[in-house]
């Protein structure tokens, strides 16, 4: 697991999404305008096109909409990870976000499963932002 | 038929298609020669008669934005009109339509568009991860499947859907691939089959994934007059649509893709026709959910009941109430990304479909999706 570097030098854009996570609450980008909060980042908001933003804190909790499992790796970097759940999270305050579900009964989520964000820790700058079951299989 | 239309007049006049298969050697350029070579002989046109030149860069292109560029160099053309696009398995429909919107505005005469790519031998990867910063391959999100599978996933989840559903799907492809000659993947498959080959990403097996391959094709969009000159019977673009939802994972049930069902629409309407009216269907198959999201879409049943529809293969055989991907799709023909089904779909029109011509079909609807489950074109294919 020690070589498993998923996360890329933070961008402009995404340093404080890859931070966000080292006090461990999710943030996202906030219009300070219509107050839209999206995902994927971008540097406007999708639906007022205005630049200005905040980075807010959510409340990290959401539920599966769908996900797949994968049985092999496409990228030598998840070798080690296999089998793994990549997800659709459909968030409380509405945007839906791509991620894993990771942790006990991981590999047994089912669609709208509650979940809750988790972190983990990869250097001193990143962390990536990952789901676990808040209910026990 | 009784449909009260507003299709273009213009008219898909003739189709070309090259060797499919794994040619080392061949490139996207010497494919797509081949099929127009193929199409000339099909129609009987003219090379120098053809006044529009669009196409679409296959994954080997050296300078996709500019493929119109190096084809009609090679090609000789000194077209009225001319350009690429790259919206994936929708491209093939939006060219055609733009070449009948150029033909009908009177811009152009006889458009060529063409298709021609080494996928198969010039070691195009289809595992990439898509997303902008952060990007997918952060959670490991790797390969055209993944977006598909999410939808399979969630459509099992709320509809009950399963995996040998989907295999008959698949099923249906290999059992009329097993009649065309040209496809490349003819021996006959069965659920068993379906359920034991292994995982791409799971809920998706092995058989539920397109082939890679190499090929070309062309189609021929002219002025119905044109065509009178022609040897080929005109195939008539009755209705025609497209829809998009470029805001991946904004939109609201993006894994269902809600913009095929607007695109689909919209060609009914252009059409003056209903699900009903459709006699045989060349749905896009990338993968096999694909198709069972394009049958709801399409109204050929309701949302939720494309698995117990496609169950059995009986209702989408050739002989069904509905025949599917005639000759075989992406799924067991070839990986053409839609090209093929636009051809398969006038030839069917056009009653040439041999041992697999669906009897007396009037209609045809053919459809296409690209791209991270964003785009859709269509086309209602007709005999009048």
């Amino acid at each position: 697991m020690n070589d498993f570097t998923p996360i890329p030098a933070p961008s402009e854009l995404s340093a404080p999404f890859w931070a966000s996570g080292l006090d461990g609450v999710l943030r996202l980008q906030k219009c300070a305008r219509c107050s839209h909060i999206r995902f994927p980042l971008d540097p406007i908001c999708p639906r007022c096109l205005s630049s200005e933003h905040e980075w807010t804190a959510l409340s990290g909790r959401g539920t599966v909409q769908t996900f797949i499992r994968f049985q092999r790796a496409y990228d030598p970097s998840w070798e080690d990870r296999v089998p793994y759940v990549v997800a659709l999270i459909q968030l409380e305050e509405g945007p839906v976000m791509i991620s894993n579900v990771v942790g006990d009964g991981a590999l047994e989520v089912e669609v709208d499963d509650p979940v809750e964000v988790v972190y983990e820790h990869l250097g001193t700058n990143a962390a990536l932002p990952q789901f676990r079951l808040i209910e026990e299989k | 038929m009784n449909h009260q239309g507003h299709g273009p007049s213009a008219v898909i006049a003739g189709v070309g298609a090259s060797r499919q298969g794994k040619f080392p050697g061949s490139t996207d350029l010497s494919l797509a020669t081949e099929a127009v070579l193929a199409l000339l002989e099909d129609c009987g046109i003219d090379k120098d008669d053809i006044d529009g030149l669009l196409t679409m860069p296959g994954t080997t292109s050296r300078d996709p934005a500019k493929h119109y560029l190096e084809l009609g160099e090679h090609l000789g053309i000194n077209p009225k009109v001319a350009g690429s696009l790259q919206m994936g398995g929708a491209t093939c429909g939006a060219l055609v339509q733009q070449a009948a919107l150029y033909v009908e505005a009177g811009m152009a005469d006889a458009v060529l568009c063409v298709f021609g790519d080494a996928a198969k031998t010039g070691g195009s990867r289809f595992s990439a991860a898509p997303g902008r910063d952060p990007s997918w391959k952060n959670w490991g999100m790797f390969g055209n499947a993944a977006n598909s599978a999410m939808g399979a996933t969630r459509h099992m989840a709320l509809y009950g859907t399963t995996s040998e559903q989907l295999g008959w799907v698949a099923v249906n492809g290999r059992r009329n691939a097993s009649l065309n000659p040209d496809a490349v993947m003819r021996d006959p498959i069965t659920i068993e089959d379906h359920q034991n080959s292994r995982w791409i990403v799971e809920p998706l097996h092995l058989f539920d994934c397109c082939l890679i391959t190499d090929g070309g094709v062309a189609i021929l969009v002219t002025s119905r007059q044109r065509a009178k000159d022609l040897r080929q019977f005109p195939v008539s673009l009755l209705g025609m649509g497209q829809g998009h939802t470029l805001e991946t994972l904004a939109r609201k049930d993006w894994w269902y893709l809600p913009h095929q069902q607007d695109c689909i629409s919209r060609a009914y309407r252009m059409a003056g026709l209903s699900p009903s009216d459709i006699d045989v269907a060349q749905l896009y198959d990338n993968f096999t959910i694909s198709v069972l999201f394009w049958l709801e879409h399409a109204g050929f049943c309701k949302p939720g009941d494309s698995g117990p529809f496609v169950e059995g293969g009986t209702r989408i055989a050739l002989d069904g109430e509905l025949p599917l991907n005639t000759a075989g799709g992406n799924l067991s023909e070839s990986y053409m990304q839609g090209w093929l089904h636009v051809v398969e779909g006038v030839r069917q029109m056009r009653h040439g479909a041999g041992v697999r011509q669906v009897k007396d079909a009037q209609t045809c609807l053919v459809t296409g999706r690209g791209m991270t489950l964003n785009t859709a074109s269509c086309l209602i294919l007709g005999r009048d």
